[in-house]
């Protein structure tokens, strides 16, 4: 039998297979087992339980952990004392230097711009001078920037519907209370929901009044703002965050009890999805042909009616009802805590 | 409207400085919700109505609206009862008289 | 001669409108109670933006532009003073001392806006854990 390295155990290449193995070093174990040995002592009288070579092998696990602990709590306290200064003096440096390196960049890049409008800027190629041409009579809209943003650039726009619906359910993760398993409210979202309105005026008739006359207004002109996108200035997003300040404003003025007549949790569950899986059905074939424009079965339309430029007053639709949900699901998660 | 366009500018300027400069979180979101609503009137000189209406829609009426509420929920809108702000102004007064 | 007159009525509601909003923003600044800022700047708000508007639309004349402008109106006039009320009404739940800064006509009403002192706030619940 070849020799056996007698002190295979506290040698480093011995630490790293253990580490590897056990995915703890020996220091930790030590610690587990001491903590095992402190509960035990209090529970129950220990008995001998150690043989002779038993012994022996901890005492040479008992050496090799001093010297480990010896050299980490010096370590330790040059980092405390003389560590933690040169440490800031390189933290000065390197962020002084850095930032002037950065400026002396950014200011050399910006002195050798080309000139403003220059028509031979690599800007002005042709590219631009296509969508300005072509794009209202490919696209069928009135509107160029509605149909770059969702017709020839539909993808980029399905990544921030996307950012947007992983936005709402990040503050979902972080706020949401957890849902009351029988159906009646927990003392956490009861406490939640008193301390929320503490100081504000509750059921004020003159508020209910005015939201009584303006909501449907609101959510009328978001409707139109979001179906006017392809002929008119405005769209998905900006039609969106209007209906959500309706939807907010009714919250504030009636209270968390009526708004859940009409809007639960299963509803913003049920629409944004449904609404973000249309988008990405309809558009998400960029995936597999690369940059080729798939021509749609809905045909451009006459511009400037209502049902032209294809799939772009859907999209639209699609992307205000992801906005509206995700604003007032914002709203009300910071308030209450639960929708 | 060049002239208006570079007042507004030098407007946002000092309101983005501002912000970062007050010491009082409810006085720097003031600032940024006007700020917000100065780069409304700014995309609109620059004709692009699209980013107005976004810019107005969500700048200054959604985002002020939720860092409200943040500021609510963190608890960092103190409402000072008026004997405090009182007290703290004789006090403000009494340190000045000793001073000069 | 007609365009002077226009001229003229437009310019003169265009300035009276400005003049409203300056002194708004004036009292805003000026007032010492939070009650008199809340009145100075609902009120003067609404009816500077009534005269400049009107100012603009007997400038632009009768289009479809001056339509829209006087939903503009109704719309601000609709939430402007709400918008006062109810800071206003803030001001009487908080304010501990409202004798002093205004007439109190109504005493029973102020009693009942007030927030009773029992509720959980972020002291106590710091002292609890610290026990």
């Amino acid at each position: 039998m070849a020799k056996i390295r007698p002190d295979y155990e506290t040698s480093w290449f011995g630490r790293l297979m253990h580490w590897l193995e056990n995915g703890s070093t020996a220091l930790d174990d030590a610690m587990t087992d001491e903590m095992d040995a402190h509960s035990r002592d209090h529970l129950v009288d220990s008995e001998h339980h150690h043989a002779t070579q038993e012994h022996a092998l901890e005492e040479r696990r008992h050496a090799a952990l001093e010297r480990e602990q010896r050299m980490y709590s010096s370590l330790h306290q040059w980092a405390s004392t003389k560590g933690s200064r040169l440490m800031r003096w390189v933290y000065i440096v390197a962020s002084v230097v850095m930032c002037v390196g950065i400026i002396a960049l950014l200011l050399n890049t910006a002195a050798n711009l080309p000139p403003y409008g220059d028509p031979d800027n690599p800007v002005n190629n042709e590219v631009s001078a296509h969508y300005i041409t072509q794009g209202q009579a490919e696209t069928g809209a009135v509107n160029i920037v509605a149909g770059m943003i969702l017709d020839y650039r539909a993808f980029d726009t399905l990544g921030e519907s996307n950012v947007l619906f992983i936005a709402a359910v990040t503050v979902l993760v972080l706020l949401r209370l957890a849902p009351s398993r029988d159906g009646k409210p927990t003392t956490e979202m009861l406490e939640a929901e008193a301390d929320d309105r503490l100081y504000e005026p509750k059921h004020d008739m003159i508020l209910q009044h005015q939201a009584n006359l303006l909501v449907p207004l609101i959510l009328l002109f978001g409707i139109y703002v979001v179906m006017n996108g392809h002929i008119s200035p405005g769209g998905g997003f900006s039609g969106g965050a209007i209906m959500g300040a309706g939807l907010i404003l009714y919250l504030n003025a009636f209270g968390f009890r009526k708004t859940e007549r009409f809007f639960t949790f299963r509803t913003f569950q049920i629409v944004s999805l449904m609404a973000l899986a249309f988008y990405a059905c309809s558009k998400a074939y960029s995936f597999f042909t690369g940059a080729n424009h798939l021509p749609s079965i809905f045909s451009p339309g006459t511009p400037g009616m209502l049902f032209s430029a294809g799939l772009i007053p859907y999209l639209n639709i699609a992307v205000g009802l992801v906005v509206c949900c995700t604003m007032y699901a914002f709203y009300t998660l910071f308030r209450k805590g639960d929708m | 409207m060049e002239f208006l366009g570079i007042i507004l500018l030098i407007f946002v300027i000092i309101c983005a400085i501002s912000v970062s400069l007050t010491k009082d979180l409810l006085t720097a979101l003031v600032i940024f919700m006007s700020q917000s609503l100065a780069m409304a009137v700014i995309w609109i000189l620059l004709e692009s109505p699209d980013l107005g209406i976004t810019e107005a829609a969500v700048g200054a009426g959604i985002t002020s609206l939720l860092l409200f509420v943040t500021l609510k929920k963190i608890h960092a809108i103190d409402i000072q009862k008026a004997s405090e702000k009182e007290s703290r102004k004789e006090e403000a007064i009494s340190d000045g008289e000793n001073q000069a | 001669m007609l365009d002077i007159i226009r001229f003229v009525i437009s310019a003169a509601l265009t300035l009276a409108g400005l003049f409203c909003l300056l002194s708004g923003v004036v009292g805003v600044y000026k007032f010492r109670y939070a009650l008199s800022r809340v009145h100075a700047a609902a009120l003067l708000d609404t009816v500077g933006i009534l005269l400049m508007l009107l100012g603009v639309i007997v400038a632009t004349g009768f289009t479809v532009a001056s339509l829209k402008m006087l939903v503009v109106i109704a719309f601000l006039w609709l939430t402007s003073p709400v918008a006062g009320h109810l800071i206003g009404r803030l001001e009487v739940t908080i304010n501990d001392e409202l004798s002093r800064d205004a007439d109190v006509l109504d005493q029973d009403y102020v009693e009942q806006e007030k927030v009773p002192e029992t509720t959980t706030t972020p002291a106590d619940d710091t002292q609890e854990e610290a026990q």
